[in-house]
């Protein structure tokens, strides 16, 4: 990076004003043309507005400085222990505060990444729009990475279409830059995941092919596992079962071989909802409980395949187990319940303790009041076509024909805005 | 009259045809992408 955007964003980082930092050294007019590479100033000029920032100027350190964030990008690509993380971070910001170094700007992209893998996504917010000054000043590779982050946190938002218009500015950079095979895959992969996630299957596909291959041939076990997740949820929607199938069972295969519980258990998740989806209850139901009595998946875990046996045993009306399932889930949110995380569980679970118990003011109060406009807040279509069909099958069930054939309306004209998505 | 409602006939058939087709709403509270980080041992999936 050159010295001129470099004095900025420590300036900037110092919440410093121009005029505060050339006061006594250069005009306010001057440092601006410096800062945007407008004009080359003197050695001594930059040296004396170095020290104002409180930054040493030695190549030497510089190169260290390089090694350790190198060191540093590459933990946030696999899985590492979150301290080691942090107490890298911390030094090579300590050392970053004092030092020139050409590394700072990758250093600070990179912190974008640093703060969702933390899951601080505020932090990583906050450094989008602290960086958003300085992004026209940031080379080929800057921007590879720029885009590739904000795709990211685009990504943990919720945002996909926003998400993938990121990833592909990130991809439109490859072909100039000599990036590492796995850089390549790292992007390719997450590029699958947000077809997956728009349900864009093909594409999905593509790119998983692409991505496992290189994965393969670095025998990154976990991430092949990734890829085949994807892989099987793509060929579920397009029916081509047996394949679904196959992918999932490579990538429980692979999660077992890495005594990987989260994949192992992920991988039965989606099993179980393919044989849902395909009308085989039992066969769902056996997959679900498996995720179910992992005494080692965490909560968020253990609430999905609660809340799909809930709904898997209601469908065969099986209510003992329904009621079952439901104090289950009750048990598991305890107090967790007003958790942002988890609200989506605590909706479903009461839901569907309303309607087996026949309370019908509560279960239309919770569904009308509450859980649509939850659904329709984070454009959840899918599950909105769920439960307002409920909701047009229970009026239909009391006669309220009205009432039911405006859910019943609501549910077709979310399905059709699904389609169209 | 004929060709009129054999046309609205194989209209009807192709669009019920089309919509049948279409992949069907997924549960997403069910179906689970993995996450776009690496998966580790302990942490969510989600």
């Amino acid at each position: 990076m050159e010295i001129g955007p470099y004095i900025k964003l420590h300036r900037i980082k110092q919440e410093m004003t121009q005029a505060e930092l050339a006061e006594g050294i250069v005009s306010f007019a001057y440092l601006s043309k410096i800062e945007n590479q407008k004009t080359e100033a003197s050695p001594d000029v930059i040296s004396l507005l170095c020290t104002r920032l409180g930054i040493q100027l030695d190549n030497e350190k510089d190169i260290t400085i390089k090694e350790k964030c190198q060191e540093w990008f590459g933990q946030l690509f696999e899985v590492n222990s979150k301290e080691e993380i942090k107490k890298n971070y911390k030094e090579l910001e300590e050392l970053l505060e004092n030092n020139h170094s050409e590394s700072l700007v990758m250093f600070e992209i990179h912190k974008i990444r640093y703060f969702l893998v933390l899951g601080e996504k505020e932090e990583a917010l906050k450094q989008i729009n602290n960086l958003a000054e300085i992004s026209s000043t940031f080379d080929s590779l800057h921007q590879f990475y720029w885009y590739k982050f904000k795709g990211n946190y685009s990504s943990i938002d919720g945002e996909f279409n926003q998400a993938m218009k990121m990833y592909k500015l990130a991809e439109d950079k490859l072909n100039q830059l000599d990036l590492a095979e796995e850089e390549i895959a790292d992007l390719h992969y997450t590029i699958a995941v947000t077809h997956s996630k728009l349900r864009n299957t093909l594409e999905a596909i593509e790119y998983a092919d692409k991505s496992i291959d290189i994965y393969r041939k670095q025998y990154n076990f976990m991430r092949c596992a990734q890829c085949h997740i994807i892989l099987g949820i793509s060929y579920r929607r397009i029916k081509m079962y047996e394949k679904a199938i196959k992918n999932h069972n490579l990538a429980k295969h692979l999660g077992k071989l890495n005594k990987n519980k989260q994949t192992i258990q992920l991988a039965n998740q989606n099993l179980g909802y393919l044989h849902s989806a395909r009308g085989d209850a039992k066969e769902a139901i056996h997959y679900y409980v498996e995720v179910v009595n992992d005494p080692e998946i965490d909560l968020n875990a253990k609430l999905t395949a609660v809340t799909s046996l809930i709904k898997e045993y209601y469908s065969i009306y099986n209510f003992n187990k329904t009621k079952e399932m439901i104090e289950k889930g009750f048990e598991l949110l305890d107090d967790y319940n007003t958790s942002e995380s988890y609200k989506i569980h605590y909706y479903v679970i009461n839901t569907y303790n309303y309607a087996i118990k026949e309370e019908k003011d509560k279960f239309e109060s919770l569904v009308i009041d509450e859980f649509i406009p939850y659904l329709k807040k984070h454009k959840d279509y899918a599950n909105i076509v769920v439960y307002a069909n409920m909701l047009g099958n229970h009026f239909e069930k009391i006669s309220r024909y009205k009432d039911s054939v405006k859910y019943y309306k609501l549910a077709n004209l979310t399905y059709e805005e699904l389609i169209s998505l | 009259m004929k060709k009129l409602v054999a046309t609205f006939v194989l209209g009807t058939v192709l669009v019920a045809g089309l919509l049948f087709s279409q992949d069907q709403p997924t549960d997403t509270a069910s179906e689970l992408e993995p996450s776009i980080f690496s998966i580790s041992n302990t942490s969510s999936f989600f």
